[in-house]
């Protein structure tokens, strides 16, 4: 009688977000233990697997914001996601590592050269319009300091909404602002700040041993990444 | 024009709603041979009383003629409450109760989930103690096996210690709601780094970022305990130690684990929680808990627990597990056919008195073995003029048993 969690008997998913946060997100998991090495040459394959490295495994390459889907739905048992794609994917997963990587803030912004437009425009038409691509975040920070807002969901390019005077404000998540400072935006309210985090569907992270191996292993390459920063 | 059912409703088609009724009526057995009763509720409920159980918004309200407000109901163990408490309400304890019955939950657009699906669950009201706990987990892991599964766990785990702990751990009020959200939202991460505010002595901290972490076996429950005793956060652990002991000796500790991650709704529940989850399925197959506090709200103060599990998930367990019934799906065991329909009907009683599905075909000329072929069915029948039925030869095709699919057994016992 095993009161150990069952192990499906297949490899464990793992869904690697692609963009920015896939070189830091291939080091550590690297760290972890895996053989990464399937993922060195992609051509057009979207799924790659390994039988080396500490085990198994299955690596999908998706979108990060897509991430948190996959690994809520059974696409992916686990992943790296920017808490910035957690929290505006708004699923059910389970957070297990802060990874401490892809430090980004999630921002309030507007034009440098209408400052206290906005606020002139709230006041005028009692709701404020804002463009972003995380309505979700964005609804949530405006709920939460009382103010209405009229969301325009854009998928690029947030800084032209200002700019173009389509919107009065964007909230947008920045790492450096200097995108945003180089688009003359300056920002006036900080929603909250993000970092990457190592993720797991609540079965998996429940029933599946290698999640918690795995997560147990992340924890312990974040600690020794931070440790060699700090020499 | 084309019609589709609306997003999140869906038809069930004969060979899918064979497979569900079969195995509803085995877990329905099941939950029988505990002594629990069959009720139903309506399928809408004033929102008042779901309003009093704690139910503050729920999706599909409308108004009927006379203005009152409705609601499809969300969730069963509430109407149950409520039902208790007002028509049984001079019945003694125990109750012992079971359902089958479809919920209506919102899911926001484009997440591909179902908004209407069949629970099938339990209440067990008046009872207290670990033997009440041992029930309804044992109950849960006898029902998913009942549908077939063989790959699943059933996570257990007290609410008390992690109340007690953000309780003690702080006493601003807005750190333990984000506390309980945290946990809530299973965001350990959150909950580290709000075990490390400069307000929460540490070694409250240390043991509310490790509580999400506990989990294995009856071993699980003394570590836990060893971690929250010297902070005199234990409420709950005994009886739940106690539960995993009973439980310990049906032999089903198998399918049973403490995890103490899976602590959520608890604003509803009191003690005992669980959650079913299974290889293959995304989502939690069903959950339960101890809600000793819910009935006092319809009026009747008693002591309760209870789970349901969703059918659609569990069948859809199965088949990533592979478990899909082997049988291909068949209309009826024999077609009966003759002359007269009087003589036809009288033969297809004595048929289906012999236990076998039998379909009537209303065609003097018909080629009844044709009939029979063309619907994979294995028998053919003619009726004499006395109404008898006499076989129609088959033409050899193929060696099958004949066994009819409605009794062939599938599932069995947990033991």
């Amino acid at each position: 009688m095993s009161r150990e969690p069952m192990t499906s008997p297949r490899p464990l998913r793992i869904a690697v977000p692609k963009g920015a946060l896939y070189p830091d997100s291939y080091a550590m998991l690297s760290a972890a233990g895996l053989d990464m090495t399937p993922l060195d040459d992609q051509g057009r394959h979207l799924i790659f697997s390994t039988d080396r490295g500490s085990m198994p495994a299955e690596y999908i390459i998706v979108r990060p914001t897509d991430a948190p889907v996959f690994v809520a739905n059974g696409g992916a048992d686990v992943a790296i996601s920017g808490e910035d794609s957690i929290v505006e994917a708004d699923c059910d997963v389970v957070e297990l590592v802060d990874l401490g990587f892809g430090a980004c803030r999630f921002v309030v912004a507007e034009a440098e050269s209408s400052a206290g437009a906005a606020d002139a425009a709230y006041r005028r038409r009692g709701a404020l319009r804002v463009a972003t691509k995380y309505p979700n975040v964005t609804r949530a920070y405006y709920d939460r300091i009382g103010v209405q807002a009229d969301i325009i969901k854009l998928y690029g390019n947030i800084e032209l909404a200002p700019l173009s005077g389509m919107a009065d404000r964007i909230v947008d998540i920045t790492a450096t602002g200097t995108t945003l400072r180089e688009n003359h935006l300056r920002v006036v309210d900080e929603v909250f700040s993000s970092t990457a985090r190592f993720i797991a569907n609540p079965s998996a992270a429940r029933i599946d041993v290698r999640v918690r191996n795995l997560a147990a292993a992340l924890e312990a390459a974040v600690s020794a990444a931070s440790a060699a920063g700090k020499e | 024009m084309v019609s589709a059912t609306p997003r999140g409703f869906r038809d069930v088609l004969p060979e899918e709603g064979t497979w569900r009724e079969q195995a509803v009526r085995r877990v329905q057995q099941c939950f029988s041979t505990w002594g629990y009763d069959p009720v139903e509720t309506p399928t809408l409920e004033a929102l008042d009383s779901l309003a009093a159980g704690g139910i503050a918004t729920t999706p599909f309200r409308f108004f009927d003629d006379d203005g009152n407000q409705l609601a499809l109901r969300p969730d069963v163990t509430l109407p149950i409450a409520r039902m208790v408490a007002t028509r049984m309400q001079h019945v003694p304890s125990p109750l012992r109760l079971r359902y089958t019955t479809p919920v209506f939950r919102e899911e926001e657009s484009l997440r591909g989930q179902a908004r209407e699906f069949t629970q099938l669950g339990v209440e067990s009201i008046g009872m207290a103690g670990p033997a009440a706990d041992a029930e309804v987990v044992e109950m849960l892991v006898e029902g998913l096996y009942a549908t077939g599964l063989q790959e699943f766990v059933v996570c257990i785990a007290t609410v008390g210690v992690l109340l007690e702990l953000v309780d003690a751990a702080c006493d601003d009020g807005a750190w333990r709601q984000a506390a309980l959200d945290a946990y809530h939202t299973s965001n350990w991460v959150a909950l580290k780094q709000l075990a490390m505010a400069p307000q929460v002595p540490p070694a409250f901290g240390r043991a509310l970022s490790a509580l999400p972490f506990i989990s294995g076996g009856p071993e699980a429950v003394e570590e836990c305990r060893e971690m929250v005793t010297p902070l005199g956060c234990q409420d709950g652990l005994d009886q739940l130690d106690a539960t995993m002991g009973i439980l310990g000796a049906t032999g089903l500790l198998r399918f049973v684990r403490v995890d103490f991650s899976i602590m959520n709704s608890l604003d509803y529940y009191t003690g005992l929680v669980m959650q079913a989850y299974a290889p293959g399925a995304a989502r939690p197959l069903g959950s339960g808990g101890r809600y000793d506090t819910t009935l006092a709200s319809f009026g009747r103060p008693e002591p309760a627990a209870g789970f349901a599990f969703g059918l659609e998930t569990v069948l859809g367990a199965l088949i990533s597990q592979g478990e899909v019934p082997e049988e291909t799906y068949v209309q009826a065991d024999c077609v009966v056919g003759g002359d007269e329909p009087s003589q036809v009907f009288k033969a297809a009683m004595q048929l289906r008195a012999r236990g076998l599905r039998t379909q009537i075909i209303d065609d003097p000329d018909a080629d009844l073995a044709a009939c029979a072929r063309a619907r994979g069915v294995r028998g053919a029948w003619r009726a004499d003029v006395s109404g008898m039925p006499q076989p129609v030869a088959m033409p050899l095709q193929r060696e099958e048993p004949v066994v009819s699919a409605a009794t062939r057994p599938r599932g069995g016992e947990v033991r």
